[in-house]
Order: C-alpha cells, then sequence, then structure tokens
C-alpha cells in the first residue's frame, strides 16, 4: 500500500518546475509498483523496465498538465505507466506473439487471488460471476485485449466482449 | 460528431480497461486533449479500477534503471544557450552512442534525441517528426527517420544492416486509416535514403514506418511479405 503521507501531489509540482530530486522522491516511493505493473502488461522484464523509463520521462515532462480536479496524482502517474504499456503492446501486436513469453512466474495461471485486497472495487468484483470477472483483471492487470482473453479462457469473442460490457456497467452502478 | 454521456462513459471505460482496439484507442487519446467530457468520465475510470493495480505484485528495478532516466533527464534539460560549442560540431547521429544505451522502447530514444537535436549549436531546420526505427526482438535502434518538412523524409542509418546476400530492404509507411502499407522503396544497408512523399497525405504523428525482408526486386505483391527487420513510429518533435 502506498504510504499515506507521501506527497504525490507536491511531487508533481516541483517536477513542474525542474527538481529532478521531486521525481527522484517518486521513483523512490513507486518504481517498483510500477515496474511490476508494467511487468504483468509487457510479459518481459526489460521491456517492462523500457516503459518505466518511457513513463518517468513522460510524468517530467507532463507534471504540469496533472489536474488535481480529476484525480490523485498516485493515481495520475499510474494511468501514464499503464497506458504507456498498453500503447506498447496494441502498437508491437504484430511483433509480439500472444501468450508465449506472457506467462511470468508470479502470474496465477488459474484466476487472480482477490483474498486479502480491500477497497470497493474488490466488493464489487466478488458479485460478479468468476469468468466475467477474470476478464476484467485479464484486460485491467494483464492488458490483454478481446481475443487474448477469447483465447485464455477458451470462450468465444463475442461472448467476452458482451461480457466486459455488461461487467463494466455493473461495477458502475455497483461504484457509483 | 454527436456523443451522448453513455457512449462517452462505455468508450472511457474500455479505454482505461485496456480493451478498446488500437484505432480506438488512439482516437479516445486524440480526444482527451479536446474533451472536457470525455476526460472527466475517463477520470472516473481511473479512480474506480486503479486499486486494481494492487494485483501486480511490485518488483524491485534494476540498480542501473534511475541512471538511465536521470540522464533522459539531462539530456531533457540542456538548455540550447547553455550547450557547448564543440570545435567541429559532430553530426548529431555521431552522438547516438550516449542515447543507444538508453534506447529501448523507441519513445525514450525519441525524446532524447529530439532534445539532442536541440542542443545542436548550428541553426537546424525546423524537424517536425521523428522516427527511431528499431529491431522488434532486441529493440536495438537501426535506423531514425528525420522529417524537416512534412512532404519529405530522410531514412539515416546508425549501423550497417544485415541482409542475407539474396534478399533487399524494402521501406513501408502506413497511417492511421490507411488500408495498407505503402512502399517507400529499397534500402541499403548503412545507406541514407531521402524520400520525397508527394504522392502520400502529409505525416500524422503514430505514423508507422518499417522495414521488411522482401525479394531483390521489391515486395512481389505490393505488400510487406517479409519479416519486419525495423520498426517504428512518428513522433512529433515538441
Amino acid at each position: 500500500m502506498p504510504e499515506p503521507c507521501f506527497d504525490y501531489e507536491a511531487c508533481l509540482t516541483a517536477c513542474a518546475q525542474g527538481d529532478h530530486q521531486a521525481l527522484r522522491a517518486l521513483y523512490t516511493q513507486e518504481s517498483a509498483r510500477l515496474l511490476g505493473v508494467a511487468r504483468r502488461i509487457a510479459g518481459d522484464n526489460a521491456l517492462a523496465e523500457d516503459i518505466v523509463h518511457d513513463a518517468f520521462i513522460r510524468i517530467w515532462t507532463k507534471a504540469a498538465s496533472f489536474d488535481p480536479a480529476l484525480g490523485t496524482a498516485r493515481g495520475w502517474i499510474f494511468s501514464v505507466t499503464r497506458h504507456l504499456a498498453l500503447n506498447f503492446m496494441r502498437n508491437n501486436a504484430r511483433l509480439v506473439p500472444i501468450n508465449q513469453d506472457h506467462e511470468d512466474a508470479s502470474h496465477t495461471p488459474s484466476g487472480f487471488d482477490l483474498h486479502g485486497h480491500s477497497g470497493r472495487i474488490y466488493d464489487c468484483l466478488e458479485q460478479l460471476q468468476p469468468a466475467r470477472r477474470d476478464c476484467l483483471l485479464h484486460a485491467y492487470v494483464d492488458g490483454y485485449s478481446h481475443g487474448q482473453i477469447a483465447e485464455k479462457l477458451g470462450t468465444p469473442l463475442g461472448t467476452v466482449k458482451a461480457w466486459i460490457k455488461r461487467s463494466l456497467a455493473a461495477l458502475r452502478e455497483c461504484m457509483g | 460528431m454527436n456523443t451522448s454521456p453513455n457512449d462517452n462513459d462505455d468508450l472511457a471505460s474500455e479505454y482505461v480497461l485496456g480493451t478498446l482496439e488500437t484505432e480506438q484507442r488512439r482516437e479516445v487519446e486524440q480526444r482527451l486533449a479536446v474533451d472536457a467530457d470525455l476526460r472527466l468520465a475517463v477520470a472516473s475510470w481511473e479512480r474506480r479500477l486503479l486499486e486494481l493495480t494492487d494485483l501486480a505484485p511490485p518488483h524491485a528495478p534494476s540498480t542501473h534503471l534511475w541512471g538511465r532516466i536521470e540522464r533522459s533527464l539531462e539530456a531533457l534539460d540542456r538548455p540550447v544557450a547553455a550547450a557547448p560549442a564543440p570545435a567541429t560540431a559532430p553530426t548529431w547521429w555521431d552522438r547516438l552512442a550516449l542515447w543507444r544505451g538508453l534506447a529501448g522502447a523507441g519513445l525514450a530514444a525519441t525524446l532524447v534525441l529530439g532534445s539532442m537535436l536541440l542542443t545542436r549549436t548550428t541553426p537546424l531546420p525546423v524537424t517536425s517528426y521523428l522516427v527511431v526505427l528499431v529491431a522488434p526482438q532486441s529493440q536495438a535502434p537501426g535506423w531514425v527517420i528525420q522529417a524537416s518538412n512534412p512532404r519529405e523524409i530522410q531514412l539515416i542509418p546508425l549501423g550497417v544492416a544485415q541482409v542475407p546476400a539474396d534478399k533487399a530492404l524494402q521501406f513501408w509507411t502506413k497511417a492511421e486509416g490507411w488500408q495498407a502499407p505503402v512502399s517507400l522503396g529499397l534500402v541499403k544497408p548503412g545507406q541514407r535514403l531521402q524520400v520525397p512523399l508527394d504522392q502520400l497525405p502529409p505525416l500524422t504523428p503514430d505514423q508507422l514506418f518499417e522495414l521488411t525482408l522482401e525479394n531483390p526486386g521489391g515486395s512481389p505483391t505490393g505488400k510487406p511479405t517479409g519479416p519486419i527487420q525495423f520498426i517504428g513510429r512518428a513522433v512529433k518533435v515538441l
């Protein structure tokens, strides 16, 4: 869990003013968690480090554009990193064969262990059928496309798309 | 285009989840810059789903990652005026050794390269796009594309690519919305190529460039048929 006292927003403000130490503080604070996120999506440690490198450069150059009205500073740096990783995987889809190197040692092959994770999202996920829940988690955590999820779960593509659409609607309902 | 709040919310939810098709993803990213409602919808979904990042086990980065980031920051920070005037101004690609070590995913390389262009002391043409073409597997940069105006590009080798004797390298590009890549001609390893883009629409961000291995006369079908040797996307230089 993130340290409650760490001031992410102040760090971003300082980054926008050109303070390397502020970026360093963010790095010390979150690089391991961000690398974890990128590793799950990229399925490869070297590539994930490249993504985290790019993410920190982006955090640095875009810090001034962070809008606290839209979300937390911590959320923003995770979003930046995740979307860079997703874009990399989508843009290179022709080059990265699905699932070949994607199975990480830390990856639980049969679904996700949600025990020990607290938060509204986990309560709401519990209310979904396990297969539908797995669709959302493979998409968000593993960065799988519809097609990759269908392949992984052995479920028709159309079904996966419909499940995801409905599960997202259910989450919106549940979480407000 | 008319979009209802519901359309925006559906689009935002699948954008944040990561399940939009590549083209749709790109559309959303372009609209985010100008569409406050969509921005709000995306922010709500980012907030809803953020805690799921806890499911990815943390992993300590290697010890040199921060050093790489810091070197990139320094390259970005260096103001134009402060650049020391070298006795003989090195051509900018001679300095690639600097960023070759940094390069991995094309974006990083491109950012750094862009900043190095800015640090040159001699006047520069206004470069609007740069592309670093990297080998798909190793991500090693092999070529750079410089577009000093949108109508012409220069393909610049960073080394001599290995090509089997009975094969040739063919240069392709594809922008969003195009049906298929368009050939920009054959390329000799280690040789610079200047390509007028008169017959093509202007360059766009994210436009794809690639070099594939084809028969000596070029692809027989007019479309890439051989394996990709180098690939990259156009990034606008700020």
